[in-house]
């Protein structure tokens, strides 16, 4: 049994250092004071100096932020309507309905940004940030549907009838008792909404029209220009703090949701 | 003059699918009433519950408030009050906010509200409680909360969807006075749904028997006692029940399996059952002063306190009787002992079969 445990001890250490080193060494050299990527000479702040004097970065920083604010507006309400669909009525193709919404989960992200992108030139659609949003929509809807369902399946549907026979009508019913006792799974659904927007490459390479760039396109296209560099190395380091404190955050929330 | 009822169901019909929930209701409820709905569980109480609260639409029927035909108005409209069996606070407000919603909802003014949830809160003995969560409370005091939320918007009538179930038994049984001297103190139309009878008798001024989705009677709870209108009301009211099946012929005399039975007078003819409650039958060794009288042997005897009661078995026959008023050891028939069991006729009741 001993040997066992130690064994599985040895054994985790080593998936994390698998999973993290990487992102260690990245974030080691984006500090390296030489071009080198094998040998750290120095400390140094000049490879983050240069990012954020770039006005691309920021300029890209900036639609990254906008789009993933009118995507999680957008697939929340969406969500959020159909997870009440799907948890609260019974209609016909209903089991159907439900199995649709999560295809955009398992379909390889790389066939759904072609499809897209397929579809925006059939119908003659500029491609820009408009259809980068809506690519970015179609498939962050499944994940707040999915996590708005699950959160309302143990929903006590009672203490809205409760707030009807107090004279409240629907109105009153769902903006201060449905959406109140919501929030906590709504706040969990937009920041994971938020976070895959603000993440996504694929899709926005495939969606997006002449100069409109997110940060990892900004990332990708100079990896694509002048290979693997310190410089990219800080900015990679820059998008990725950016993540860590989202997801943060909805560490946050689904503890506090979970209390 | 017609009387005015506070809740009115007339040929009231709800079906669910292929199944009937309410099956044809009439009630009349009177003002000031603690009336019960009692019943097995998918008796179709909490359904009729819902209908006259207008959270069911009825299929067919007409639903009254205080003589005025609400069968079409919304829920929020009605003004009526209800307790549900979970309760139903909202999890995101205080104690006070909770209480005050209803008030909210009527736009009462601020100083207006205060004192009604303070007047609510004393009515249900939770002063000083406003600022609590109310998961911070015991199941106890979110009971309160729930009739004081129900309450503070003073409704024509207030509904109660078995409100008790989740309490344990001592809390259970002090909320039961507590409900019935509140009813008297706010003088309101209470309509009480529950399946236990304990709940129902200790309350109410009326009970309605529900089975199926048809009422099968209604009356007093001494009534439905004494005076069961058929053999499911029998059984499912008190402890337990004998009944003996058989056919009554001339002089109030019934044939059964067991041999002649004494009916009381003028008894139903036909086709009927006898039903003696279990305190008003007598054992002993050798009986007088009873119309009938049989032979069994004590199957088991089981010492609950303030009385035993005994299985005796006539012929295959399971007779229970409760045996009040023991005075001693020599009277307690262990089984196996060859005893007599009988009544008066006039403690008996036939009912229709």
């Amino acid at each position: 049994m001993k040997i066992m445990s130690s064994f599985l001890k040895i054994f985790t250490i080593m998936v994390f250092l698998f999973l993290y080193s990487p992102i260690i060494v990245m974030i080691i050299f984006s500090f390296n004071e030489s071009k080198s990527l094998g040998v750290f000479t120095n400390f140094s702040l000049k490879w983050y100096e240069k990012v954020v004097t770039n006005p691309e970065v920021w300029r890209a920083l900036y639609n990254s932020f906008w789009v993933g604010a009118v995507v999680t507006f957008v697939s929340i309400v969406l969500g959020l309507m159909m997870a009440m669909a799907v948890t609260r009525y019974s209609f016909s193709g209903k089991s159907i309905l439900e199995s649709l919404i999560l295809i955009p989960i398992i379909i390889p992200e790389i066939a759904e940004a072609l499809s897209l992108m397929i579809m925006y030139i059939f119908l003659n659609i500029p491609l820009g940030p408009v259809t980068v949003i809506i690519g970015h929509i179609a498939f962050s809807i499944s994940y707040v549907t999915v996590v708005m369902r699950a959160r309302m399946a143990g929903y006590d549907k009672s203490i809205e009838e409760a707030a009807r026979t107090l004279g409240a009508n629907e109105l009153q019913t769902f903006f201060r008792i449905t959406l109140p006792t919501l929030y906590p799974a709504i706040l969990a659904a937009g920041l994971l909404a938020f976070t895959l927007s603000f993440d996504d490459l694929i899709k926005t390479l495939f969606t997006t029209g002449p100069g409109f760039k997110t940060l990892p396109l900004v990332i990708w296209s100079s990896a694509a220009r002048g290979g693997v560099s310190p410089e990219l190395n800080s900015l990679s380091s820059f998008a990725l703090s950016i993540s860590f404190i989202f997801a943060l955050f909805r560490l946050r929330t689904e503890r506090s949701v979970g209390r | 003059m017609s009387e005015i009822y506070s809740v009115e169901l007339i040929d009231v019909l709800k079906r669910f699918g292929n199944v009937v929930a309410v099956d044809h209701v009439n009630l009349k409820i009177r003002e000031n009433e603690f009336f019960s709905l009692l019943g097995p569980s998918g008796c179709g109480k909490t359904t009729t519950l819902r209908i006259i609260a207008g959270l069911e639409e009825p299929d067919e029927g007409i639903v009254k408030l205080y003589g005025e035909d609400v069968t079409d108005v919304p829920t929020h409209k009605r003004n009526i009050g209800m307790v549900f069996q979970h309760l139903a606070l909202f999890p995101h407000m205080n104690v006070f906010d909770n209480i005050a919603f209803g008030l909210k909802m009527r736009k009462t003014p601020k100083e207006e509200i205060k004192r009604k949830v303070k007047e609510a809160l004393e009515i249900v003995k939770l002063e000083g409680l406003e600022n609590r969560r109310v998961n911070q409370l015991s199941g106890g005091q979110q009971q309160r909360v729930a009739l004081a939320r129900a309450l503070v918007i003073e409704p024509e009538v207030l509904l109660l969807d078995e409100p008790l179930g989740a309490l344990d038994l001592k809390i259970r049984q002090h909320m039961m006075v507590e409900l019935k001297n509140i009813q008297r103190r706010v003088k309101t139309t209470f309509i009480y749904v529950t399946h236990d009878q304990t709940e129902a008798m200790t309350m109410s001024d009326r009970i309605a028997i529900m089975k199926d989705g048809r009422i099968q009677q209604i009356g007093t709870p001494l009534e439905i006692y004494y005076r069961p209108s058929n053999t499911f009301v029998a059984s499912f009211i008190g402890e337990a029940v004998n009944l003996i099946i058989g056919e009554i012929g001339e002089n109030n005399v019934m044939n059964t399996s067991l041999g002649t039975v004494y009916c009381p007078e003028q008894s139903i003819k036909g086709k009927a059952a006898v039903m003696v409650r279990p305190e008003m039958l007598e054992i002993g060794e050798n009986l007088s002063q009873v119309d009938n009288l049989f032979k069994g042997i004590v199957q088991a005897a089981i010492f609950k306190g303030s009385y035993i009661e005994y299985r005796v078995d006539v012929q295959g026959t399971i007779f229970i009787v409760h045996k009040h008023g023991i005075d001693g050891m020599e009277k307690f028939y262990t089984p196996g002992t060859l005893v007599e069991i009988g009544w008066k006729k006039n403690s008996s009741l036939t009912i229709p079969v």
